[in-house]
């Protein structure tokens, strides 16, 4: 080998090595970003708590239906909300009463981690509630657990606003056969009394 | 190297020859190493069984640790670190370390042929776990021959069979020679019969017995879903079929006969004759060969959940889809034993089945009931049940007829049909299953169960619980459990049919 190769194959060498070295620490530097639809679902979250800083009305009694695993049926609580001038915001201040749980020591029927992609309430009384698939992953499963999920929203929001007439469940916008592989949602749901333990 | 590089070139082009080798390099660096799951091990005991989901990973079988000593009994407490699993087990504690074959049991240290995994999160063993360490913790004898998926543990004396094949003049007679007496039960499907053997243990001396016949090409031992059976496998279809047994049970007579226009012999001095009811025809989805008279009704045991999905998880590591297909194969055992049921099963072994997949299974058989089983979410109280018949939701409006005319039904609402006999069924699957001590039932409700919605047949959802991290289920793996709500159950549909008319 010539010299000159010798000086060719070491600066190779050099190269690599700090190739190598440039390597690993770009590697340490690697961080995930949220995707963006990530983003839109904390712009979302944002918007719910929004609707709450907006409610400016004076504080009026609203019902909200808790699950009671014990019974297999929801259990009435009254609660204190500065409802907001719109239905659709209302319907936010609902479901955000809900994920924030009991004061009672009911169970909770939504998670905290629920993402309200979108609320829509349409002239025939139907709301259309849009869910990510985060909240689905946060539910307790099974059948009876679904049911109570499902009818604690329905029966809150048609006690509390009387525009609501029925609700159906999206999941990231679209139509889905089960909330988390139990509670039918093909069709919308009305409000059903018979679901409430009565008031003893 | 030269061919290699050419091969290359050819394939990519010079220029792009590096990058190719750098994407083959990866995937052998990165080829998956596990297979996917494919079949079940049985553990038979003197009271029970208990059917575990096997994993095979590089060509060496793996079990679940917890799901084989939930099997066995109930696993009292867990402490999992990064590279080790303390399992408490009645008196036992043992001690598996990740990818060590050195597994602590007390205080002996066992060697097993292969090291312990955690491929997905769950704590795998391999089968030599059961030989090596089962005896020091059940303090049992344990049986398992190598390569077969079943072991015996206890006082379990399993029966085994030989098998000789006959020519007929039209036809063939396959001979069983039993160790024991054994009970018989057909059906037949795919183009295959099905000879359960009753609740016995089986341990055959060879799995598949392959024929050079006209008549049966193969006839291959199953007990993957911890029911014993024969299955047989006609070279042509367009056969009958018409097993016999004899001896008392100890010889089972199998003939395979071609179509004829007069009536099928019947062996002589045949003990406890079971004959085909109707030909089967191969290729038709099980059609049930019984004992002579009309078909018994069809029952669809439907196991939720399965393969990737899981279910409710318990707070020691129970899946919903293993304590459901436990239960479902209890219920099946139940339902053949009172002899007036055939049992359609909508998901065998370790698969997610869609919901399509289910209803269809189901209403090609007509049933005269479907049962879903459920493991879940029911609070803290356990062990507890909910039986739910479907309610919509939403009422029929005005514009829909509360009874459909029976032509052009929607899938979507043909659950309307059977509403009445459907809450009556629930009603009476919740009164025989709250005479079991102890459980806590709920009245028979209403829910809006997808699984449910487009059966035709009245169906009913059982949910058994609480499954949940916060809730102490170990009881729902109880053998005796199990068998307690497999029994009121088989004693609920009894009550259901004898007070309501069959579709």
């Amino acid at each position: 080998m010539t010299s000159r190769a010798k000086v060719l194959m070491l600066i190779l060498l050099m190269v690599l090595a700090g190739s190598a070295l440039y390597l690993h620490v770009l590697a340490r530097r690697i961080t995930f970003q949220p995707s963006v639809q990530h983003g839109e679902e904390v712009a979302r979250t944002r918007l719910n708590e929004a609707a709450l800083q907006s409610s400016t009305g004076p504080q009026q009694l609203a019902t909200l239906y808790f699950p009671s695993y014990e019974q297999g049926l929801l259990r009435e609580e009254k609660r204190q909300i500065a409802w907001a001038e719109t239905d659709t915001d209302r319907i936010r201040q609902v479901l955000l009463a809900l994920m924030e749980g009991s004061h009672q020591g009911y169970s909770r029927a939504l998670p905290p981690s629920t993402a309200i992609r979108g609320v829509f309430l349409a002239p025939d009384g139907t709301v259309y509630l849009d869910l990510s698939t985060q909240t689905l992953a946060d539910l307790r499963p099974g059948i009876l657990s679904e049911c109570l999920v499902v009818y604690s929203v329905v029966n809150s929001l048609a006690a509390n606003i009387p525009a609501v007439k029925k609700v159906k469940i999206l999941v990231e916008g679209q139509e889905v056969d089960t909330l988390d592989g139990h509670a039918d949602l093909s069709d919308v749901f009305v409000p059903d009394p018979a679901r409430i333990l009565p008031a003893s | 190297m030269n061919s290699l590089t050419r091969l290359l070139r050819r394939l990519a082009g010079p220029s792009r020859a590096l990058p190719v080798t750098f994407l083959l390099v990866m995937g052998v660096l990165f080829w998956p190493t596990r297979a996917l799951r494919s079949d079940n091990f049985v553990i038979y005991m003197p009271a029970a069984r208990a059917i575990i989901p096997l994993e095979t990973i590089d060509q060496v079988k793996y079990l679940p640790v917890i799901s084989v000593l939930n099997g066995l009994g109930k696993v009292d407490a867990l402490q999992e670190k990064r590279d080790t699993l303390k399992i408490w087990f009645g008196e036992a504690v043992i001690e598996l370390r990740l990818d060590d074959k050195q597994v602590q049991v007390n205080k002996t240290r066992l060697t097993l042929a292969q090291p312990v995994r955690r491929p997905t999160g769950q704590w795998l063993v391999p089968v030599s776990f059961l030989t090596a360490a089962l005896p020091h913790i059940t303090h049992e004898t344990v049986e398992y021959q190598v390569g077969t998926n079943r072991i015996f543990i206890g006082d379990v004396k399993p029966t085994s069979f030989t098998v000789r094949l006959d020519q007929l003049a039209t036809g063939a007679r396959v001979t069983v020679q039993f160790t024991d007496k054994v009970t018989i039960h057909t059906a037949a499907s795919n183009g295959k019969w099905y000879l359960y053997l009753g609740p016995r243990p089986i341990e055959p001396l060879e799995q598949t017995f392959r024929f050079q016949d006209p008549y049966v090409s193969e006839m291959q031992f199953d007990d993957q879903d911890g029911l014993p059976k024969l299955i047989l496998t006609p070279t042509v279809s367009g056969l009958n079929f018409y097993p016999t047994l004899a001896e008392g049970g100890k010889v089972l007579l199998a003939d395979v006969l071609k179509p004829s226009p007069v009536a099928p012999p019947q062996p002589a001095a045949a003990g406890e004759p079971v004959t085909a009811g109707a030909p089967p025809v191969p290729g038709a989805e099980a059609v049930s060969a019984l004992p002579a008279g009309p078909p018994l009704p069809a029952v669809v045991l439907d196991a939720a959940h399965g393969g990737s999905d899981s279910g409710a998880r318990g707070r020691d590591g129970v899946l919903e889809k293993d304590v459901v297909a436990q239960l479902v194969a209890r219920v099946r055992l139940a339902l053949l034993a009172a002899g007036k049921y055939r049992v359609v099963l909508t998901r065998v072994g370790d698969v997610n089945l869609a919901f399509e997949q289910r209803e269809s299974a189901a209403n090609l058989h007509y049933p005269r009931a479907f049962l879903s089983f459920h493991a879940g979410d029911l609070g803290t109280t356990t062990p507890r049940v909910v039986v739910s018949s479907y309610q919509a939701s939403r009422p029929p409006g005005p514009g829909d007829n509360p009874e459909p005319t029976p032509f052009l039904i929607p899938w979507t609402r043909v659950y309307r049909t059977h509403l009445n006999q459907s809450r009556q069924l629930a009603q009476a699957l919740q009164q025989k299953l709250a005479e079991i001590p102890g459980m806590a039932v709920d009245q028979p409700g209403g829910a809006p169960a997808r699984a449910l919605r487009s059966v035709d047949a009245p169906a009913v959802a059982i949910e058994i619980g609480s499954l949940t991290p916060d809730a102490d289920s170990g009881v729902l793996t109880d053998a005796d459990f199990q068998q307690q709500i497999a029994s009121a159950i088989a004693a609920g549909l009894q009550a259901w049919q004898g007070g309501a008319p069959g579709p």
